[in-house]
C-alpha cells in the first residue's frame, strides 16, 4: 500500500541515474578547484582545459536536476490524478533518449564538440533529442492529467511549470549574431528556469509532499501554492532584469531589475513560513525524521543561498563590483544546492523508500550524509565568498591587475578543494544510503488521518 | 484568505509581470541598434563570434560578465590588450604564459580566425554597457586619448595603457613580459633601437616572444624615453 500505482515505479530509474550524475558533477567540481589551486602543466591544459571540465560540471548539474524533476513528477502524478500514468513506455523511452543525449554530449565535450555557449553547450543535433524527450514528457504528463477524473490545482501547476520550463529552453537554441541579444535570451533560459519555472515545479512538488506526510488539508496547501507561485512569477519575471545591468540594455533595467529582484526573497520567506506552519499543525505523526530534515533544510537553505545571497549580490551598486566574480560562484553553489539539489534529495527520500515498500527506514547513515553535505556546502559557499570579496577588492577597488588578484585564489581554492573532498564524502554517503535503504526495526507510528487525497 | 483570492493573486501577479517584461523586451530590441552599434556588426564580427564559440572561450573567460571566472573578462579586452597582443596570446598561449601560474590551452586558432576574433572583440568593446567592468575603464579611456592626442598624456598613464597588457610597472599591469623597471636596467639599447624594438621586436632581437606593437614612432619615442628614464633613476640611487 506504500505506492498506490504500479506506473509510479518508472521514477526509480530517473532517481538512480540522477544520483550517479550527482557524484560525477561533484568530482568534476573538485577537478575545477585543482585548476585554480595549482599550476597545471601546459600539456595537460591542452588536452583537458578548464573550459571542458566546467561544461561537464554544469551540464551534468542541469541533467540530474531535470532527471529529478521528471522522476518526481512521474512519482506524484498517479496518486494525484487517481490513475496510472498515460504511458510508462513513453516514460522509459523518454528517459533513454534524454540519457543518451546527455552521455553523448559529455563525451563530445571531451573532443571539443560544443556550441561554446555557457551552460547551453549541447550541440544542435543533441538539442533536437532533448526537445523530443521534453515533448514526450509533457505529452505524457498532460495526457495523464486530461484523462484523470480527479482535477486539482496542483496538477495544473505542475503541468504549467514543466511546460514553461521546456518552452524557455527553446530561446537558448538559435545562433544570435548580436552578443547582447544572445545574452538577453540566454537569461530567458537560465534565469526564467531557476527563478521561474523551476520554482513553480519546486513549490508544487513540496506542496504535494507536505500534504502527504502531514495530512494537512488540501485546500490550505493549494491556497499557499497559488500565492507563492504567484509571487515567484511576479518578482521573478521582471527580476530577470538584474542580469541586464551591464550588457548594453536600456538604463531603466537598473530600476526594474533592482526593485523586482530585491522582492524575490519574499515568496521564499513565505515558503519557509508555510512549511513551518504545516509542520506545527500536522495531523499525522512524523514517521521518518530524515525526510523532515530535508524538507526544513530545503526551505531554510533556499532562503539563505538563493534569497539572501541573491538579494545582496543583485543590488545594482553592489553588482557593479561583484558581477562576474567568485561571488557569483558562491551564490551559484549555495542557491543551486540549497534550492534544487535539496529539493531533489527531498523527493528521493520521500519516494525511494516507498518504491521499495519501506515505510520507516533506517536513517543513521543518511543523517551523516545530510549534515556533511549541508554544512560542507555552506562552508564552501563562504570560502568562495571570501575569495570573491578579495578578488573584487584587489582587482576592482585597488585596481592592481587580474593576475595579482588571482594569485590569492590559489590559497582559497586549496581550502575549497579540502572542503570539497568532505562534501564529496557526504554525497557518497547519501547516495549509498539511498541505494541501499533498509527498513527500520523501530515500529512506525500509526497515521491519524488518511493522507489527503483529492476526493 | 479564500481560495478565490489566492487564485486571483496568482493570475494578477504572473500576468502583470509578464506584460511588463514583454513590453521591455520589445523596447530592448528597439534600442539595441543604438546601444550595440549594429551598423558596425559586420560579417567579419559575426565570424569572430563563431570563433569565440568554436573554441569555447566563454567557459574560462567571462564576457559582459557571464561565463567562466577562470580567466580575465573579455568585454573590453580589445582596449586592454590591443590587436597584436590578443593575436599573440591566442596563437601562442604557451609562450605568453610560460611563467604564469595559470595556463591557457593551445587551441590551434588559425590566422584568419584570429583576425575575426579580434574584430569581434573590438565590436564588443564598443557596446554601451555603462562602463563595466570597472577595472578596464581606464584602458578604454587611455586608448581613446592615445588615439587622439598622444603628446598630452601623462607618461606613466600612456606607458601603462600601451604596455600594461603584458608588462608591469609599480605593481600595475599584467606580468607576462616582465617588469618595466627590471627591463630598463637590463637592456643595453639606445633610444632609437628601443623604438625600433617596440615597432618590430624581431628586427632587434630575433626569436623574442614580444609581438610587433601597433604604435606610431611618435608614441614609441615617448615610451622609450620613459623606459630609459627608469634606468638612470636607479643608477643615480645606487
Amino acid at each position: 500500500m506504500l505506492i498506490e500505482y504500479q506506473s509510479q515505479r518508472v521514477s526509480l530509474w530517473y532517481f538512480r541515474l540522477a544520483l550517479v550524475l550527482f557524484i560525477l558533477q561533484v568530482i568534476m567540481g573538485l577537478w575545477l578547484s585543482i585548476n585554480y589551486a595549482f599550476t597545471l602543466p601546459q600539456d595537460l591544459v591542452n588536452v583537458f582545459p578548464f573550459s571542458t571540465a566546467r561544461e561537464i560540471h554544469t551540464n551534468v548539474l542541469v541533467a540530474w536536476m531535470l532527471l529529478g524533476f521528471m522522476g518526481g513528477t512521474y512519482y506524484i502524478l498517479p496518486p494525484e490524478c487517481g490513475r496510472d500514468l498515460y504511458s510508462p513506455k513513453i516514460a522509459y523511452a523518454q528517459l533513454v533518449i534524454f540519457v543518451a543525449a546527455a552521455v553523448t554530449a559529455v563525451i563530445g565535450f571531451l573532443f571539443g564538440w560544443t556550441r561554446g555557449k555557457p551552460l547551453l553547450e549541447i550541440p544542435f543535433p543533441l538539442n533536437g533529442l532533448i526537445v523530443v524527450a521534453a515533448l514526450l514528457f509533457i505529452a505524457n504528463v498532460a495526457m495523464t492529467i486530461i484523462q484523470s477524473k480527479q482535477k486539482s490545482a496542483l496538477q495544473w501547476m505542475l503541468l504549467g511549470g514543466v511546460t514553461f520550463l521546456a518552452v524557455m529552453y527553446l530561446f537558448g537554441m538559435p545562433f544570435y549574431k548580436n552578443l547582447n541579444t544572445d545574452y538577453y535570451y540566454w537569461w530567458w533560459v537560465i534565469h526564467l528556469w531557476v527563478e521561474g519555472a523551476w520554482e513553480v515545479v519546486t513549490a508544487s512538488i513540496v506542496a504535494y509532499i507536505i500534504m502527504r506526510v502531514t495530512g494537512v488539508d488540501r485546500k490550505v496547501v493549494e491556497k499557499w501554492l497559488y500565492v507563492e507561485t504567484g509571487l515567484f512569477l511576479f518578482t521573478g519575471i521582471v527580476g530577470t532584469g538584474h542580469h541586464y545591468y551591464w550588457i548594453g540594455a536600456p538604463d531603466y533595467w537598473i530600476w526594474w531589475g533592482g526593485i523586482f529582484s530585491a522582492l524575490e526573497p519574499l515568496p521564499i520567506v513565505l515558503m519557509v513560513v508555510d512549511t513551518w506552519m504545516h509542520v506545527r499543525e500536522r495531523r499525522n505523526p512524523i514517521v521518518n525524521p530524515l525526510t523532515w530534515y530535508y524538507i526544513i533544510g530545503l526551505a531554510i537553505y533556499h532562503l539563505v543561498g538563493a534569497g539572501l545571497w541573491g538579494f545582496m549580490h543583485t543590488l545594482p551598486p553592489i553588482n557593479y563590483y561583484t558581477h562576474g566574480s567568485q561571488i557569483t560562484v558562491s551564490h551559484g553553489h549555495l542557491a543551486f544546492f540549497g534550492a534544487y539539489a535539496l529539493l531533489n534529495l527531498t523527493i528521493f527520500y520521500f519516494a525511494m523508500p516507498r518504491l521499495k515498500g519501506i515505510n520507516k527506514y533506517q536513517d543513521r547513515l543518511g543523517k551523516w550524509g545530510f549534515w556533511i553535505t549541508t554544512i560542507g556546502m555552506f562552508v564552501l559557499g563562504l570560502v568562495f565568498g571570501i575569495a570573491g570579496i578579495l578578488q573584487t577588492y584587489l582587482e576592482r577597488f585597488l585596481d592592481i591587475g587580474y593576475s595579482t588578484a588571482h594569485l590569492t585564489m590559489m590559497f582559497w581554492f586549496r581550502v575549497a578543494f579540502g572542503v570539497g573532498l568532505v562534501f564529496l564524502a557526504g554525497v557518497v554517503i547519501t547516495v549509498y544510503h539511498l541505494f541501499t535503504i533498509k527498513p527500520s526495526s523501530i515500529p512506525a507510528p500509526e497515521p491519524v488521518v488518511t493522507p489527503a487525497s483529492n476526493i | 484568505m479564500t481560495g478565490k483570492t489566492a487564485r486571483l493573486i496568482f493570475w494578477v501577479g504572473t500576468l502583470t509581470s509578464a506584460a511588463i517584461f514583454l513590453w521591455q523586451t520589445y523596447d530592448f530590441h528597439m534600442q539595441t541598434p543604438r546601444l550595440t552599434h549594429t551598423d558596425k556588426l559586420t560579417e567579419q564580427v559575426v565570424a569572430g563570434k563563431k570563433v569565440w564559440h568554436k573554441y569555447n572561450c566563454n567557459d574560462c573567460h567571462t564576457i559582459l560578465g557571464f561565463g567562466g571566472y577562470y580567466a580575465p573578462d573579455m568585454t573590453k579586452a580589445f582596449y586592454r590588450l590591443g590587436e597584436n597582443n590578443i593575436a599573440s596570446i591566442v596563437q601562442h598561449p604557451d609562450v605568453m604564459y610560460k611563467n604564469s601560474f595559470r595556463k591557457m590551452p593551445q587551441l590551434g586558432v588559425s590566422e584568419t580566425e584570429t583576425r575575426q576574433l579580434v574584430s569581434f572583440l573590438r565590436w564588443v568593446g564598443d557596446i554601451e554597457n555603462r562602463h563595466w567592468p570597472p577595472q578596464d575603464e581606464k584602458f578604454v579611456q587611455a586608448y581613446r586619448l592615445r588615439e587622439s592626442q598622444p603628446e598630452k598624456l601623462d607618461k606613466v598613464h600612456l606607458v601603462l595603457q600601451a604596455c600594461g597588457g603584458c608588462h608591469t610597472f609599480e605593481n600595475q599591469g599584467r606580468n607576462v613580459g616582465g617588469d618595466l623597471t627590471t627591463i630598463a636596467n637590463r637592456i643595453p639599447y639606445d633610444r632609437q633601437t628601443l623604438i625600433n624594438y617596440m615597432i618590430n621586436p624581431q628586427s632587434v632581437r630575433p626569436g623574442v616572444a614580444m609581438p610587433p606593437q601597433d604604435v606610431s614612432p611618435q608614441t614609441a619615442a615617448i615610451i622609450a624615453d620613459f623606459i630609459l628614464s627608469l634606468k638612470s633613476t636607479k643608477e643615480v640611487n645606487k
